[in-house]
């Protein structure tokens, strides 16, 4: 029991202060509760999402808070999802945290999902190749 | 009745034996527990802080907001907010709406707010539609300024200058 309950928190700890310090050098982008997006969004770094987004999404790394909403699609290299989503996701790392909802598909790596987080969809795996050469998303 | 007392003392020894039950179990939801905390942090860095876009985001589409918006990035698409600041570095395409908006960077459409603040490293082409505007010097204007100062205000002065021109006329000839 105890080695099961440890071993997660000394993955997660590394992790966050590894976005902490990534967040401090490139620019990261937040979009706070009352901001609605439609469209496309590329950013050559970080986004935190506390609000909503409607279309696609092109990012190094991708947080939805608990209070976010991603309706669309998302690339990128690492995915924490804490809120709604509704589609898909392609990423090498993605971790669904206990407060996401999720109605989609996630191409991923690695993925971790925490025990209370509600998935609905697949979670297909693809060698690290898929990413590297994913020009275009395949349609659904 | 004796059946029913005789159940009565039974829960008593019962209980005993059911508190002890639970202190072996009571590690599991701690153990349940636990992933709620890391989950608050990213919780508490993103409430907190306004909505900033930043360097390096492109926006293709609209944005809409109902608090303060920070833009040093690209946007591709109408901006409605409520307190807007555009930095130096950011480029908008499109109308900016808003109760409050502030111009460091560069719009290329229109601009629509009760206060706007063009600072001298702005650049704005397109119209500004505003009721209190302040421009620095060095910021670049390629557009018309309209005052608005609603329209309850607009409309009668055009109603009396009309009727005037009417009664002029027929007057002179």
């Amino acid at each position: 029991m105890f080695a099961l309950t440890r071993r997660p928190d000394t993955r997660k700890a590394p992790d966050r202060k590894a976005s902490g310090r990534e967040s401090a050098g490139s620019p990261v982008s937040r979009l706070g509760k009352g901001v609605k997006v439609r469209g496309i969004l590329e950013i050559e770094g970080e986004l935190v999402v506390s609000g909503q987004v409607f279309g696609q999404i092109a990012a190094l790394k991708v947080t939805i808070t608990p209070d976010g909403f991603v309706e669309g699609d998302i690339v990128a290299r690492e995915v924490v999802i804490g809120g709604k989503l509704e589609g898909r996701v392609y990423a090498p790392t993605v971790l669904v945290e206990i407060t996401a909802q999720v109605a989609g598909k996630l191409f991923h790596h690695t993925i971790e999902v925490m025990r209370g987080a509600r998935v609905d969809g697949r979670t297909p795996w693809r060698p690290l190749n898929f990413f590297e050469n994913l020009d275009h998303l395949p349609e659904a | 009745m004796a059946i029913f007392k005789s159940n009565d003392p039974k829960p008593e020894p019962a209980k005993p034996a059911a508190t002890p039950a639970p202190v072996p179990e009571s590690p599991r939801p701690v153990a349940t527990a636990q992933p709620l905390s890391p989950v608050t942090p990213p919780a508490r860095t993103g409430v907190p802080m306004a909505s900033v876009i930043s360097k390096a985001l492109k926006i293709t589409g609209q944005l809409e907001s109902t608090e303060d918006i920070q833009i040093d990035g690209e946007i591709d698409g109408d901006v409605r907010g409520v307190g807007v600041k555009i930095g130096s570095n950011a480029k908008v395409k499109g109308t900016v709406y808003g109760d409050e908006v502030e111009l460091a960077g560069t719009i290329d459409g229109k601009i629509e707010a009760k206060k706007v603040i063009l600072n001298g490293t702005a650049r704005m082409t397109g119209d500004v539609v505003h009721q209190d505007i302040k421009i620095e010097s060095g910021a670049f204007i390629d557009g018309h300024l309209k005052p608005e100062f609603g329209k309850s205000g607009a409309k009668p002065a055009s109603v009396t200058s009309t009727p005037r021109q009417l009664q002029s006329v027929p007057t002179g000839t």
